[in-house]
């Protein structure tokens, strides 16, 4: 039993699968949420699943280096960046037209 | 041996949950549900760094994710009262689009995956003094350093400051250098909402 597991042990092709696959959990709510806090939420999901990818490269390709986190924390810091204008448009939006909806913010103007 | 077997195990377990976390996420209908959903994955997200050796993004993880952005997201859910205005269900078309745009994209990168040959070191052993190393990345001057993307990574976080406070703030002052004299047209628009709307006692749109 543990020789067993120990022989499934995750390389980088499990690390990417698994990014690859939360990223398309974030594609799908990005393509089908309408309200626009959860399609930001969405972008999350996304952008944690790009950085881990960096780490995994990281740690399977040169752990010797720290690149790969150097990149996640770049990642981080746009993701932080990103949320927070996000989120301010979105609450502007809201006091002048009353709605999250993503269907109904057709206007650039007022 | 037992090492090994543990990695695995704690991989593929906490795979699941993140996944299932994930799920939730897109798919609450309660937005406060889904937020919480958010905060779960990320914290367990952290795990993955640990277990990737990159203990000092575990922490960076906790601290601006967990602690930072999932609070942001709450606070707007709450200034929005988006928990209120609950979401209608996605019609199947946008359903249908969206799975087969997420399968497709899984398709295409596991088969990118596949045709791949990745050039994975398996001697190397972990940094010896990991966040040393980060800081000095960061600041180093030599091609082989990150120190302008760290600058423009900071002017970029001055800029979502000052842009996020001009965009949310409730009245602009007049007469400012590099405003545009308020938005006058949304006071209006939220002050015919304010009085259509019943429940609203003066605090909002003011």
């Amino acid at each position: 039993m543990t020789e067993l597991l120990a022989g499934y042990a995750p390389g980088l092709r499990e690390w990417l699968t698994l990014s690859a696959i939360l990223y398309a959990i974030g594609l799908y709510g990005l393509l089908t949420r309408r309200n626009a806090i959860a399609i930001l939420m969405s972008v999350e999901i996304m952008l944690n699943s790009a950085a881990m990818n960096f780490v995994a490269f990281n740690r399977h390709v040169a752990p010797e280096q720290v690149d790969g986190h150097i990149m996640a924390i770049f990642v981080i810091v746009m993701a932080a960046a990103e949320v927070v204008v996000g989120m301010a448009i979105v609450v502007a939006l809201y006091r002048m037209r009353a709605t999250v909806d993503v269907n109904q913010m057709n206007m650039m103007k007022g | 041996m037992i090492a090994e077997a543990t990695y695995t195990v704690v991989f593929y377990g906490l795979s699941i949950a993140v996944i299932a976390l994930a799920v939730a996420v897109v798919s609450a209908r309660q937005l406060l549900r889904a937020a919480l959903a958010l905060m779960g994955m990320l914290a367990l997200s952290a795990g993955y760094y640990v277990m990737l050796a990159a203990e000092f993004l575990a922490g960076v993880q906790i601290l601006v994710y967990v602690g930072g952005i999932v609070v942001l997201i709450v606070f707007a859910i709450m200034l929005t009262r988006s928990s209120e205005l609950r979401e209608d269900q996605p019609g199947p078309r946008t359903k249908l689009m969206g799975a087969v745009f997420s399968i497709a994209f899984m398709l295409m990168s596991g088969a990118a995956l596949r045709a791949t040959d990745f050039a994975t070191s398996t001697h190397g052993v972990r940094p010896a003094e990991e966040i040393r190393m980060i800081g000095l990345g960061l600041l180093d001057r030599s091609g082989a350093g990150y120190l302008l993307p760290f600058e423009v990574i900071s002017l970029l976080l001055l800029v979502a400051v000052i842009g996020g406070t001009v965009i949310a703030r409730k009245t602009p002052p007049r007469n400012q250098p590099f405003t545009t004299g308020g938005d006058q047209i949304g006071e209006t628009i939220s002050e015919q909402v304010r009085q259509q709307d019943d429940d609203s006692n003066g605090e909002y749109g003011r």
